[in-house]
């Protein structure tokens, strides 16, 4: 596992978003983390995903047949957002929570990933939602999303169980 | 634009609002504003990365219990992450709540029939999940939070992931 991540290390870039100023506040905490703020910011997700009708196949189809601007719009304004929110927490060098300096780990393109990338636009296409969609559509009452997650379920494993010869070595951001 | 003899009606105001709180979906722009600063919160809150496909992997580290082959997140926060996603959607409808086999116009492709359904839904659902573990991340790793980072793999990601969907979108509605 350590040795791992040492690996993963050398392959991602870091992206420093406010300047390290201490070093030693990079590492990591080895405590376990209270997985509560988690679950609230994982429902605020589903919340908002339910609310921008991305959970909704028929409007996932208007999108991609370009009849509909409202999922385009809520990824828009969202990359706008965060965006504008990351200048200003590099702007302002505004500290995590715990205090450490935000850093954001990046990837390098691949042409690799191409491919990968294609399957994925394919299935969102097949499925009418994506991973997180279909999890939040679960909670709607929209029973079908059970057998999507299984999929993707299998498909996460099979990926790192059986990874294709030609695709990235390197890890994953998210 | 209530003239002076007119009071503002606030039961009707107060129940537009909780109508908008449990049952109604949002202007895009109010929606995207929410994710975005979803995002930015978990960001800010520990310098996490906002992704929903980690998650996944962590469910599979947890089912397996083989940690060599998946690379769970640390104290599995992606994990309890995705856990949240269903008690949001509940949240949002939970004004008209109910469940339902149906599926929008995918039932009208696959004749209404499961027998199409789940395996259609099956084999989606698994190029969605191999899929985005070889394009690096999803539409919230790679399409929200990669492109605000500016990573040049998000946005060629996220390109490719739109016209594959709008090219085999297409081929279902439009030629067959």
């Amino acid at each position: 596992m350590a040795l791992k991540r040492a690996v993963r290390k050398t392959t991602k870039r870091k992206v420093s978003i406010a300047k390290p100023k201490e070093k030693s506040m990079a590492k990591k905490q080895t405590q376990p983390e209270s997985a509560l703020p988690y679950l609230v910011f994982g429902t605020l997700f589903g919340y908002f995903l339910s609310k921008a009708r991305a959970t909704d196949y028929d409007s996932i189809v208007d999108m991609f047949l370009c009849r509909e601007f409202q999922l385009y719009g809520v990824i828009l304004t969202a990359i706008a957002v965060v965006a504008l929110g990351l200048f200003i927490i590099r702007r302002k060098g505004i500290k995590t929570k715990s205090g450490a300096p935000l850093e954001l780990e990046t990837m390098d393109w691949e042409p690799s990933r191409l491919t990968g990338a294609f399957l994925f636009g394919a299935g969102w296409a097949l499925t009418g939602t994506c991973p997180g969609t279909s999890l939040a559509q679960i909670g709607e009452g929209k029973l079908v999303a059970f057998f999507t997650v299984a999929g993707i379920l299998a498909g996460v494993w099979a990926y790192k169980k059986y990874k294709p010869a030609s695709s990235s070595n390197e890890e994953q951001v998210c | 634009m209530n003239p002076p003899h007119e009071p503002i009606n606030w039961h009707l105001f107060f129940s537009h609002i909780g109508q908008l709180i449990i049952s109604d979906t949002w202007a895009w722009w109010a929606a995207g504003i929410g994710i975005g600063l979803t995002a930015l919160g978990l960001a800010w809150y520990k310098g996490r990365r906002l992704g929903v496909t980690g998650g996944f992997e962590d469910a599979c580290a947890i089912l397996t219990k083989d940690e060599s082959t998946f690379a769970a997140s640390p104290s599995n926060w992606k994990f309890w992450f995705i856990l949240g996603l269903p008690l949001g959607g509940l949240l949002a409808n939970i004004g008209h709540w109910g469940w339902t086999w149906l599926y929008g116009r995918l039932d009208m492709i696959t004749f209404g029939s499961m027998l199409y359904k789940v395996p259609w839904l099956l084999v989606g659902g698994f190029l969605l999940g191999f899929g985005a573990r070889w394009a690096g991340g999803c539409t919230s790793g790679n399409s929200i939070m990669g492109i605000s980072l500016g990573s040049k793999l998000s946005i060629i990601a996220t390109l490719v992931f739109l016209a594959a969907g709008i090219l085999i979108t297409n081929l279902l509605f439009k030629a067959l």
